[in-house]
């Protein structure tokens, strides 16, 4: 055991020193590439899916608004129809927008009156254009009259809602108490409407997409509603529901009428919201009634809004 | 310094003893006693020219041999000799070589001394690294007993990142129906007493809030009678006060948590799929037709499970023999619950209904559940026994239902003793199942008391006695 010399050193020494790592493959300086290149991987994809995963995807061709009409086939000659029809369609192929024109008879109402059809009608369309973000309801007394007029601009803008919204407006006039909110942000709106002279006037109305405006649709459709015999029907259940609940009040903004609903001149109104040349809309408001005939009432306009759309 | 081999005689005599200032000569047990060499020579002190050079060289000039890490056995020097036998040499200064029967030389070390001393010795073997994991080990240990005798698990699971107990509040309802309908007397206060107590160590334990609210009916609406929809404003009111919670947990005064130490997550939020269900029809008292048929309505409002997801259960409500059962139920905040809570209470739905809802606000929902159908895709139920078992009194038309009354064997969460108020005994019950829950749960120390030492004692002397 006890040697008196070391032995001979080899001849040939290694030509490398031993590496003592047990994994020769895994380097500190290999390893830290390793890790950096992992968290780069990370950070890419975090950020890839935050730029093209985050919320839904809209589908391109996705029409920004969607046109609503219930149609009465009973009780209004198919060429009156056919000319509230056109005038939509007209006016939605020259903002891209599309139409949507479901009948009096398609929906269930369990005995109802006919005009609560407008609330399922809107909750369909919002489920047929899931990706559209409005749903103008225009009732089908009514004709588009200025086709320059976009709604997502005219109207739907955050700027130009905030500058045109009614604040601290009763919402029956002339003395309810409950009131339109005085602070609201042109974003936060869900729903624009109109009042006349008698209260909010529903035959014009625009919804955002969103999960407020089915749980607004819903509500407003409430059977307890439709078998309270309201004087009015959905007018007044509308009414109901913004003055009692203040999450509906809260996105609801209020324009001036003749933004989007102005009525003829025979309609009961105050001389603020009678129609004048160069308005968006035109309704004859109450035509259905006796002793009225909405043709009639109509058709003047609807030669005049066949002349100023063609004219451009 | 370290040596790759034993200690060699240089050619000019006398020894080249490099390794007599190293260590290893005192401590590594090698079976040649370094004091031999040095009493071999010339005597115990006497230095010769040559071994005073060659210590010197050693140190001074380049050594003959490399003094790196090389060759196996240094660098595996400590760990062989360590594991080695040891032989009992150089312990202590009276065991000298003179002495050679006593010291056991060559024989297996005794190993001898009491235990700490074994200890100390085990202790001193192992190497510094062993003695560093070790300690941490016993840090760690440490540690957890820290954790859990002060009151710092207590933060840890209230905080809202950790254990997450700000996230849940738990709402009680006292007083009931107190106050000007009817007088409290001793048992009432009772049943309130045990009942909070109850829920208070509940939430304390897991770091939850609590927030007992007085429900006795006032004159809060002077134009209109809207008793027991106080709930509404109950959980409102809550929303505001807790900004940090998530979950509220409504319950009834005359409930008990039968298992503390079920924590909501653990039980239930955790893993929020498994633990509810969308579809009614699983379970449909009410024969709710699900999903709606009307064609207009979108995707998720006809589907049975909504959108699927965890995240969009905004209630959780258990259901009984005759429908939702609100004595016990979970809503979370988000603007759904928002709009919930505004359009609970309708004054038109109200003056339509009020005869026929006599369960109040509990009708109500369901009457909003059966025909808006933005309720149902954030809606899920949850099986009654989860969260709000009946005691055999309650729902007892068909007899025992698994589905409904509380089981100790299955270790039910909550008791609701729903309905006993009205002719059954509410205290008794109160009491019952305090008392059950305190038999189920006991610790260590008194199931050591009553199951082994009670019961040793009545086979010795055949007396019971209570410990």
């Amino acid at each position: 055991m006890h040697l008196a010399l070391p032995t001979r050193k080899s001849s040939h020494p290694p030509a490398y020193a031993n590496r003592s790592s047990r994994y020769p493959m895994l380097r500190r300086s290999r390893v830290q590439a390793i890790l950096i290149g992992l968290c780069a991987v990370g950070v890419l994809l975090f950020l890839c899916s935050h730029i093209f995963g985050g919320g839904e995807r809209i589908p391109s061709g996705t029409p920004p608004v969607v046109i609503v009409t219930v149609v009465d086939e009973e009780n209004y000659s198919s060429q009156y129809i056919k000319n509230i029809k056109e005038n939509r369609i007209e006016y939605a192929r020259k903002h891209g927008y599309t139409t949507f024109f479901p009948t009096i008879k398609d929906y269930d109402l369990k005995g109802s009156p006919a005009s609560w059809t407008r609330v399922p009608a809107v909750r369909h369309a919002l489920t047929k254009f899931p990706f559209t973000t409005y749903v103008w309801y225009l009732d089908q007394n009514s004709l588009i009259m200025n086709p320059d007029l976009a709604v997502e601009t005219h109207i739907m803008n955050p700027k130009v809602l905030e500058s045109l919204m009614i604040k601290d407006q009763s919402i029956v006039p002339p003395d309810s108490v409950i009131k339109t909110f005085s602070h609201l942000k042109g974003e936060n709106v869900d729903l624009v409407v109109t009042q006349d002279k008698e209260g909010l006037a529903q035959g014009s109305f625009i919804v955002r997409r969103g999960a407020w405006s089915k749980f607004f649709l819903d509500t407003w459709f409430d059977p307890l509603y439709r078998s309270y015999n309201f004087q009015r029907a959905d007018t007044h259940a509308l009414e109901h529901i913004v003055q009692w609940h203040p999450t509906i009040l809260s996105k609801l903004a209020l324009v001036p009428q003749r933004k989007m609903n102005s009525y003829g001149r025979a309609s009961v109104t105050d001389e603020s919201g009678a129609y004048k040349d160069g308005d968006f809309v035109i309704r004859f408001h109450g035509c259905e009634q006796m002793g009225r005939d909405c043709q009639a009432e109509a058709d003047p306009f609807s030669k005049q809004w066949r002349t100023v759309f063609h004219a451009r | 310094m370290s040596l790759s081999r034993s200690p060699s005689p240089k050619p000019g005599g006398g020894w080249a003893s490099p390794g007599l200032n190293t260590p290893y000569v005192d401590v590594s047990g090698r079976s040649s006693p370094g004091k031999a060499y040095r009493t071999n020579g010339a005597g115990a002190n006497t230095v010769t020219w040559e071994s005073a050079k060659a210590k010197s060289e050693g140190v001074n000039s380049y050594p003959s041999f490399s003094t790196q890490n090389n060759g196996f056995f240094t660098r595996h020097y400590r760990t062989i000799s360590n594991s080695l036998p040891r032989f009992n040499m150089g312990r202590g200064p009276e065991k000298s070589y003179a002495e050679k029967e006593k010291l056991g030389r060559g024989r297996w070390s005794s190993r001898d001394g009491s235990k700490i001393a074994k200890l100390g010795n085990f202790l001193g073997r192992i190497s510094y690294k062993m003695r560093l994991r070790l300690l941490a080990i016993l840090a760690v240990i440490v540690l957890i007993i820290i954790f859990y005798t002060t009151p710092l698990h207590y933060y840890w699971r209230r905080a809202k990142h950790l254990g997450g107990g700000k996230k849940h509040v738990i709402i009680l309802a006292a007083n009931q129906g107190g106050g000007v309908m009817e007088w409290k007397g001793p048992r009432e206060w009772a049943i309130e007493r045990d009942s909070v107590r109850n829920k208070r160590k509940y939430a304390k334990r897991w770091g939850y809030e609590l927030e007992i609210v007085d429900m006795s009916t006032k004159k809060r609406y002077a134009h209109e009678w809207r008793e027991s929809w106080e709930k509404v404003d109950t959980i409102r009111n809550c929303l505001r006060k807790y900004p940090d919670a998530e979950w509220f947990w409504w319950m009834d005064l005359n409930t008990f948590v039968m298992e503390p130490s079920y924590s909501l997550q653990s039980h239930i939020f955790n893993n929020l799929a498994a633990n509810t269900y969308r579809d009614i029809n699983q379970y449909n008292p009410l024969n709710i037709t699900h999903p709606f048929d009307s064609p207009y309505l979108d995707e998720e409002a006809l589907s049975v499970n909504g959108d699927g997801k965890d995240s969009s259960i905004n209630l959780i409500v258990p259901q009984d023999c005759s429908g939702f059962n609100l004595g016990s139920f979970f809503i979370k905040r988000s603007a759904w619950t928002d709009r919930l809570l505004d359009v609970w209470w309708d004054p038109v739905g109200y003056e339509q209904k009020h005869m026929e809802w006599e369960h109040k606000e509990q009708d109500a929902l369901e009457f909003l559940y059966i025909n808006q159908p933005w309720i149902r895709p954030h809606t899920a139920f949850i099986e009654q026994r989860k969260i709000n078992s009946f005691p055999p009194g309650a729902c007892s038309e068909n007899g025992n239902d698994d589905r409904i009354h509380y089981n100790e064997k299955d270790r039910d969460f909550v008791v609701n003793m729903a309905g006993c108020e009205w002719g059954r005994d509410c205290w008794g019950e109160m009491y019952n199942y305090r008392e059950l829950s305190n038999y189920l749960n006991r610790n260590w120390w008194e199931l050591f008391k009553e199951e082994i030492v009670a019961v040793i004692w009545f086979k010795i002397t055949g007396h019971k006695v209570k410990l």
